[in-house]
């Protein structure tokens, strides 16, 4: 080959000895590059790392209990199996599309073989796979024990599927309480119970449920547990779970003592079978409700885990409307029961001593109008102390044109009307008290003194709810105190500790003389005790009774649709209960609602305290059109 | 007789063992990588079938290896011109005929075995350059040998950028280059081949480049200019590849512990060839990527040494254009995966999974070895 030099070799060192610098030169870069990647900035390529291929999921943790006073469980959290498939391991080469067609043929066989009809679409299992990819995708929840056991009989068939356990609601009573207890609902993904104590983020939210109405809704920041636990997942280029890095468990949360009593709740409950009205019972020594019903109830069972769109329409759709709390947000015409305000007021301005008589001829015409008393022949000449006993309609509007509409209006404030009682469930109406101020606004008339005499007796543009009529019931029991309902007694936290709620006074509470409660109070036990007292209806023997009727028209004119009210407290001598009731489409509160509430301050007696009574027989209610009992129209 | 069986075992023991022990590091060193980066591949069907094909790649290759060193180079360099010719025709069959694979045609079937046949065209290239520049027929340090080299050249670099094949088209250009650098061509010449070099590469990256090059592959010239423009696209496998780097730190993850190795953020289908490295920089950090790297320096000595000490000057010219090869080969390969130079597709030397790019390599190794053995100072015997 080598033709013209073939012996001398040409081998030019200095050039490959140039070339060998080169060469070294560039890997020594490479090498130099290396180390930056490597050393200098490995830790912000290890977070990269970590950003793209590890997720978090935060787990809820377990919902605090609702208890009664006694410690039974309102509302409790049970086990709920479900099967659930690790997506992980059904993954196919060649698309989603065998994926998901391998997840679908795997849950027909488990259906068959667990007897069970399928509940995922395989539009479910490709919206999982797309959006959830790293967590386990549930097939089945809340499975019976004979499903469970077809199950673990057919797991090993199926590698990727497990047996899962999710914690659920429960409300071991049911119905029982339910405006009170309120319900739970799934809670938006990302929705932590305290907003700024877990400023963690995380790429998935199991789902947590949140407290929706009720104490589960008022008290949801300490039922749910503060810090939710997190799972942290290592997921592959494609979404799929890898591996399981970390785990932290959820917090628990506190428990929730209430002031309710479960036999006075039942026996309140029992009070309104079948009717549409409310019961607040509450203990005039510091507030504590012991009962708070309204009815029609539901079954707060049915809205866990979701509550069916047929079931939600139902109730939505409801006429009696049974998601409506009538003890909190329920606003009435007191009716009857307001005299003792009035009468109080009119006592209290020193106008009207309680020695003050007036002459009761059935009416009084004042201008061209009459006002009537519910009593057409009159009940002649009577003092306050009768007033009440009797409930004459004519005694209280003497009284309050005596001492006048502001005297009546302030009393009423006073005694919590016009104002929500802060009890704390959700939708609590103040209803109202009219007064000139309202009545130029909303008439644009001014008031006038056939408004006073509306209002002496609870008719007119007044309106109270329930749970005031029970915290003004408690005032007269204790001689004047209004006590701000106290729902919630303690809070127990996951470790034992308890934090007392304690009792709390209203800001503005009325000033009586004690003579001038007296007279009321005596009044209204005449008006239970006396053979011609007008709440005789709800004597209970053996225990000295106190009670205010009250009756009044609402709706329409003219429709004849009544309410029936009742405010009770005893034993007289130290009270104890103090009960308010009313009911819808009624007749009166004499004929209505005394004896309801006869029945269930006789069941409380006796659960309560063990006083022996003979059973009282069931009293039938009258015809509509019968007797008058309290109040007038 | 005896004599030949003597000189039979002489041209086994004066083999370079230094480059021999350290081509025996980088093998095993491939092998368990090859299998790092394809043991996870259970889901999609290819788990043991890359190790196991690597494993009898690498015993083609060592005996393509073995055959290389026993022959006289001067025999391959007396055929030169011819195995350039048949090379040439099978690079212009390949573009009609060549089996596809994403739109490249550079596969040819042999009898049911696909030969990429611009891997045997690389080394004929530098077989016909050496016998040309280092045959004393051109004067040396003139401009007639960058003429002649690039005339010579220009042939199988424009077919195998036809296929297309950027990447082994332009390992070409520096394989060249270090062969006038060594053959003696005139520095400025060589500057102005550089010049033009990055004049082209200006060219390519303006928008008229499309009328040059693919959109895929300017769209992986752009994607290396800003990886994150596109991150799930043509900038995917930049950015996967700098994180699995990045993120092994100094002292690595471990063997089979490579997170974007496993979890499949470096694809599957390109980590047992083209991303070796970062399977390797990931599981073993700087340290063994700074091993592997010095790995290929000494092993790069050893040929300039070989070139050094070569009788003939085309001898030396072929080593150090096989040299050149590994070289350009290893710094293109590691340079694109750790964000120095665009992703083109192209194979890590000894270690990268693939056939005809491990026979080619290794005949390239047993070429060398046999330029060795017959080396200046120590006269061995035509065998």
């Amino acid at each position: 080959m080598p033709r013209r030099r073939p012996s001398k070799p040409e081998v030019n060192v200095l050039r490959l000895l140039l070339l060998w610098f080169i060469m070294m030169g560039l890997l020594g870069t490479l090498v130099y590059r290396l180390w930056n990647l490597q050393v200098a900035q490995g830790m912000e390529f290890q977070r990269r790392l970590v950003k793209q291929s590890l997720r978090s999921v935060r787990l809820p943790g377990s919902r605090g209990r609702i208890l009664d006073a006694r410690g039974e469980v309102l509302a409790g959290n049970r086990p709920s199996y479900c099967v659930s498939l690790h997506l992980e391991e059904f993954r196919r080469s060649g698309g989603t599309a065998r994926t998901v067609d391998h997840v679908m043929d795997t849950l027909y066989r488990l259906a068959e073989a667990m007897d069970r009809p399928l509940e995922l679409q395989p539009r479910d299992v490709r919206t999982h796979l797309g959006r959830r990819t790293p967590l386990p995708l549930v097939a089945w929840r809340d499975l019976d024990e004979e499903a469970v056991a077809r199950f673990v009989e057919h797991a090993h068939q199926h590698p990727g599927t497990a047996l899962t356990i999710e914690s659920v609601r429960e409300y071991p009573f049911g119905p029982l309480a339910c405006h009170t207890l309120g319900y739970v609902g799934r809670a938006a993904d990302d929705q932590s119970p305290q907003a700024g104590s877990e400023p963690e983020q995380f790429h998935y939210y199991l789902p947590e449920v949140a407290g929706r109405s009720g104490v589960e809704k008022r008290f949801d920041g300490v039922l749910r547990a503060a810090d939710g636990g997190k799972i942290e997942v290592q997921v592959d280029v494609a979404g799929f779970k890898f591996d399981e890095v970390s785990r932290r468990d959820p917090g628990q949360g506190s428990d929730i003592e209430l002031a309710l009593d479960v036999r006075v709740q039942r026996a309140a409950e029992a009070a309104l079978e079948g009717e549409k009205g409310a019961v607040v019972v509450m203990d005039p020594r510091n507030g504590d409700v012991l009962a708070l019903a309204s009815a029609p109830g539901f079954d707060p069972n049915d809205f866990v885990p979701v509550l069916a769109s047929r079931l939600w329409n139902q109730l939505l759709g409801d006429e009696r409307r049974p998601l409506y709390n009538r003890a909190t947000a329920g606003e009435y015409a007191p009716g009857s029961t307001f005299k003792l305000v009035t009468l109080l007021a009119a006592m209290e301005s020193g106008r009207v001593p309680p020695s003050t008589r007036y002459s009761c001829p059935g009416f009084l015409d004042l201008g061209r109008t009459r006002f009537r008393c519910w009593q057409h022949w009159g009940h002649g000449s009577l003092d306050a102390q009768h007033a009440i006993r009797y409930s004459c309609n004519v005694y209280l509007y003497h009284a309050a044109l005596h001492c006048g509409a502001e005297a009546v209006q302030e009393m009423a404030r006073a005694c919590g009307f016009g104002q929500t009682t802060g009890v704390g469930l959700d939708f609590e109406r103040p209803g109202l008290v009219p007064d000139n101020v309202w009545k130029r606004r909303e008439r644009h008339d001014s008031w006038r003194d056939g408004d006073t005499c509306n209002l002496s007796i609870g008719q007119g543009a007044l309106l109270v709810t329930p749970i005031q009529q029970a915290v003004y019931a408690a005032a007269l029991a204790n001689g004047g105190t209004l006590w701000r309902p106290r729902l919630v007694r303690r809070v127990v936290n996951a470790n034992g500790q308890g934090k007392e709620i304690p009792p709390t006074r209203m800001p503005d509470g009325p000033r009586w003389s004690s003579a001038n409660v007296r007279v009321v109070r005596e009044g209204m036990r005449d008006a239970v005790n006396a053979p011609d007292g007008s709440g005789k209806r709800a004597a209970v023997p053996g225990v000295v009774v106190a009670a205010k009727t009250g009756t009044a028209e609402y709706g329409a004119k003219g429709s004849g649709l009544k309410l029936a009210w009742l405010v009770a407290f005893a034993p007289f001598d130290s009270p104890r209960y103090a009960v308010a009731l009313v009911i819808e489409e009624a007749v009166s509160g004499g004929t209505t609602a005394a004896p309801q509430v006869r029945q269930l301050l006789a069941r409380m007696f006796e659960e309560l305290e063990g006083l022996e009574l003979s059973r009282p027989e069931a009293v039938a209610r009258p015809p509509a059109t019968g007797a008058p009992g309290g109040g007038a129209a | 007789m005896k004599k030949r069986v003597q000189a039979w075992w002489r041209v086994w023991l004066a083999q370079d063992f230094l480059a021999l022990l350290t081509v025996a590091g980088l093998l095993a060193t491939g092998l368990a990588f090859v299998y790092s980066a394809s043991w996870r591949g259970e889901e999609i069907g290819l788990a043991g079938a890359w190790f196991s094909r690597q494993v009898w790649w690498v015993l083609y290759g060592i005996v393509a290896a073995l055959v290389m060193t026993a022959v006289d180079y001067r025999f391959w360099l007396r055929h030169a011109w011819w195995l350039y010719l048949a090379s040439v025709v099978l690079l212009a069959l390949v573009l009609p005929l060549g089996t596809r694979v994403f739109g490249a045609a550079r596969w040819l079937n042999v009898f049911g075995v696909l030969l990429q046949v611009s891997e045997f065209a690389k080394l004929a290239l530098v077989l016909v350059l050496a016998r040309v520049l280092g045959g004393g027929a051109i004067q040396p340090n003139s401009l007639a040998m960058v003429v002649v080299a690039g005339l010579i050249a220009v042939v199988p670099f424009v077919l195998i950028a036809a296929e297309p094949d950027l990447g082994t088209a332009a390992v070409l250009v520096p394989t060249i280059v270090v062969m006038l650098l060594a053959a003696g061509a005139p520095f400025r010449w060589l500057a102005a081949i550089a010049l033009l070099g990055a004049g082209g590469a200006a060219a390519i990256l303006s928008p008229l480049g499309s009328l040059i090059l693919s959109e895929y592959q300017r769209e992986r010239i752009l994607t290396f200019l800003d990886p994150s423009r596109d991150p799930l696209g043509a900038g995917w496998n930049a950015i996967q590849s700098a994180i699995a780097v990045g993120s092994g730190g100094v002292g690595g993850k471990g063997f089979l512990n490579g997170t974007q190795n496993v979890l499949g953020f470096l694809p599957r289908t390109v980590a047992p060839t083209d991303f070796i490295f970062p399977v390797l920089a990931e599981e073993k950090g700087f340290v063994g990527a700074s091993l592997l790297l010095l790995g290929f320096a000494v092993l790069l000595t050893c040929y300039i040494r070989t070139a050094w000490t070569a009788r003939h000057p085309a001898g030396s010219l072929l080593v150090t254009g096989i040299a050149g090869l590994v070289f350009a080969h290893v710094f293109i390969n590691i340079g694109m995966t750790i964000g120095l130079l665009p992703i083109t597709g192209l194979p890590l030397p000894f270690v990268s999974s693939g056939g005809s790019f491990m026979l080619s390599t290794l005949a390239g190794f047993g070429l060398v070895q046999s330029v060795h053995v017959r080396r200046a100072r120590r006269e061995v015997n035509n065998v």
